[in-house]
């Protein structure tokens, strides 16, 4: 399956990359929320997004806001530096939210596992 | 699966290392951001909201591939660069740049540490190396052990950053430059004791070893210098015979040869004084052939009493002695049979000061073994060159048999005669000494799995740890195949225990690595002192009884002979 993840940081993108393609995903990265829209358009199988919460210009909670109101209903995994609840709160639609740690290569697969299980 | 893709860890491992690499440019945006903030803080919001972006995801990032205490302090930065976008201008706090700018400095010193902890995985694996992984020899360095100081001049700032790591582990203090004017500064501000440089700069093909050529025009001293280069042709390398470098390595060097040529560039400067012993009967004589030794430069300790000899011999260590004939207890050349019935001794020149003039007495005096005759009244040239020359080659004779030809530390006979001095000293000085016995864990293993050649380099490893981390008067040597003897002079016990104790721990951080295998290696130590033990042998036997149990319970440790042994 084709993950979309969207970070402005690139070496995090690869990071969470890194970590899908070793559980036998194949990562699509994409550094601001513009250009994961056009990956979004260029790419019809991508089956969940994973994106960063602050980037430049768009946000990831705008992010996910914008392709809701476009009609996309794709599985939204939300990354943050900060509390992941707060994120939790301001946007109860995200399926879930995840804290930017060194533990992303043991706690991020099983998440995923559990939102695409949930849909 | 194929088995050549890089493993999950692997690339983890990659980009931690891409994400400390680049640092310093993430660490130079936000510097330009804040220089921006601080210009116009009103009008710039847009620097403010970069400057928090960066901060934040440096920390975002930071955490993401596990560098909390970077991650903490960008955070940290973060959260006061939310709180002057919350605030409203006119509230501002003024010291804000200063606290901005402390907070750039913390991260900056942050990725400093990173850099110098994660560079050990650029190095090529082929030949056995070492490195520490953890650097405590960064601090201030043991009271009174030496801490050379010496800069490094690279435009290539990994190059640097990461000599100049293992230099430290050396027991170096390295300053580095990337640029010749900087360095130029630098020297003319505080002389290093030698200098590391690179040939190529940006500005010029031979600017490195031009700068060093123009100090040298500048200051009219010549500094102690190695050249390191990527280049290798003729241009190069004549351009650093001109600027007076003794030693050419091309890059990458491996920072053990790199050491030892730093050590010979350095030890050139010191020179210690010969020492020479004046035995004479009548103390105005003698101190009349010690006073023209002595204008000489030379280190002169005068003895009426020949019932002394043995002792002074011990603690004096003189390279050559000077006798007189005819005294009234005993006559030189009794005295100097005696000297040479001690087997460290034999070598030890012994000249004649006498009015005989007679060939024949003079060369009966000789059969003994004295290795010249200096007739009375003296001149005071032929004396200061006879001396002299004769001490020389009992220096370089003596160097050659006094150290272990792999580690350069003493051998087995010199420790034990130093020993033997230094306790001597002790006693009279009624200062306390301690005595540590070394040895590596499992060393057969390491030869066994590793092979010689990196067996060799664990035992350089650790006897460059031992000489460059304790005093140059402590006596350091090669006591057998991988066992070490260490007397520290002064010292208590817990003081000791501690010393020995640090080493270890750094020692143990050392990573070898052979071909593509790794491995750390550790040693055990027993500590036994003086006064509580009054005999060198005794001393011996106590610490290696105490290094015996720290072997039994389990090794990698320093046990102290508290007398319960």
């Amino acid at each position: 399956m084709q993950i979309l993840v969207v970070d402005d940081d690139a070496l995090a993108a690869e990071m969470i990359g890194a970590v899908l393609e070793s559980e036998g995903y194949q990562p699509l990265l994409a550094e601001s929320a513009i250009e994961g829209m056009e990956q979004l358009n260029a790419n019809p199988d991508v089956g969940l997004v994973i994106s960063d919460m602050n980037m430049p210009l768009i946000n990831g909670i705008e992010f996910f806001r914008e392709l809701r109101e476009q009609g996309n209903q794709l599985p939204f995994i939300l990354l943050t530096g900060d509390d992941p609840k707060q994120a939790q709160q301001q946007e109860a639609g995200l399926d879930a939210c995840i804290l930017k740690d060194f533990n992303l290569d043991t706690s991020l697969p099983g998440l995923v596992s559990e939102v695409l299980n949930k849909r | 699966m194929n088995s050549n893709k890089p493993t999950l860890q692997e690339k983890i491992a990659r980009l931690r290392a891409s994400f400390i690499s680049q640092l310093p440019k993430r660490l130079e945006e936000a510097q330009h951001q804040l220089i921006l903030l601080k210009a116009d803080p009103c009008m710039n919001r847009v620097a403010a909201v970069e400057l928090h972006r960066t901060f934040h995801s440096l920390k975002g990032t930071g955490y993401s591939f596990g560098f909390h205490e970077l991650a903490g302090i960008a955070g940290d930065a973060e959260d006061y660069t939310q709180q002057l976008l919350d605030l409203p201008d006119e509230r501002t706090p003024p010291q804000w740049p200063d606290r901005l700018i402390g907070l750039l400095q913390e991260l900056a010193s942050q990725a400093q540490i990173l850099v110098y902890t994660d560079m050990r995985k650029d190095q090529p694996l082929e030949t056995p190396f070492f490195e520490m992984n953890d650097s405590s020899s960064d601090k201030d360095s043991k009271p009174g052990a030496c801490n050379r100081l010496v800069y490094i001049c690279d435009d290539e700032i990994d190059q640097v950053t990461h000599l100049s790591y293992q230099l430290r582990c050396f027991g170096y203090q390295v300053e580095h430059f990337t640029e010749t004017q900087e360095f130029d500064r630098a020297v003319m501000k505080k002389r290093p004791d030698a200098v590391v440089m690179d040939v190529r700069f940006p500005h010029g093909g031979t600017a490195g070893t031009d700068a060093l050529a123009n100090i040298q025009k500048v200051t009219g001293q010549q500094l102690p210098a190695i050249v390191l280069s990527g280049r290798d042709d003729f241009e190069a390398r004549l351009s650093a015979v001109r600027a007076g470098c003794q030693s050419y390595f091309t890059k990458p060097a491996r920072p053990l040869e790199l050491a030892t040529a730093l050590d010979e560039v350095m030890e050139e400067e010191v020179f210690e004084p010969y020492r020479i012993l004046i035995v004479d009967d009548e103390p105005e004589v003698a101190q009349y052939h010690s006073l023209i030794l002595e204008e000489a430069g030379m280190l002169v300790h005068e003895l009426s009493q020949p019932a002394n000899l043995l002792a002074t011999l011990q603690e004096f260590r003189p390279d050559l002695v000077l006798l007189d004939v005819y005294m009234p207890d005993c006559t030189g050349q009794e005295l100097s049979a005696l000297i040479r019935q001690f087997p460290e001794y034999l070598s030890l020149p012994i000249v004649y000061l006498s009015s005989e003039t007679d060939r024949q007495k003079q060369f009966s005096a000789m059969q003994v073994g004295v290795e010249g005759f200096i007739t009375k009244p003296v001149i005071p040239e032929e004396l200061v060159a006879a001396v002299a020359l004769r001490a020389e080659r009992m220096r370089s004779l003596r160097a050659l048999m006094v150290r272990d030809s792999l580690t350069g530390l003493y051998n087995h006979t010199t420790t034990t005669e130093l020993i033997e001095g230094a306790l001597a000293q002790a006693k009279r000085k009624q200062e306390s000494l301690a005595m540590v016995m070394l040895d590596l864990d499992s060393f057969k293993e390491v030869n066994d799995n590793y092979g010689h050649v990196a067996g060799d380099q664990v035992l350089l490893a650790l006897s460059r740890i031992l000489r460059h981390r304790l005093r140059t008067n402590d006596i350091v040597g090669r006591y057998g195949g991988e066992e070490f003897a260490i007397l520290l002079k002064d010292v208590t016990p817990q003081v000791a225990f501690e010393l020995v104790d640090q080493l270890r721990e750094d020692f143990s951080k050392i990573r070898f690595s052979s071909g593509q295998q790794e491995f750390y290696c550790t040693f055990s130590a027993g500590i036994s002192s003086f006064p509580f033990y009054l005999r060198a042998e005794e001393l011996r036997i106590a610490a290696d009884k105490v290094l015996y149990r720290a072997k039994k319970e389990g090794r990698n440790q320093v046990k102290l002979d508290d007398g319960n042994e």
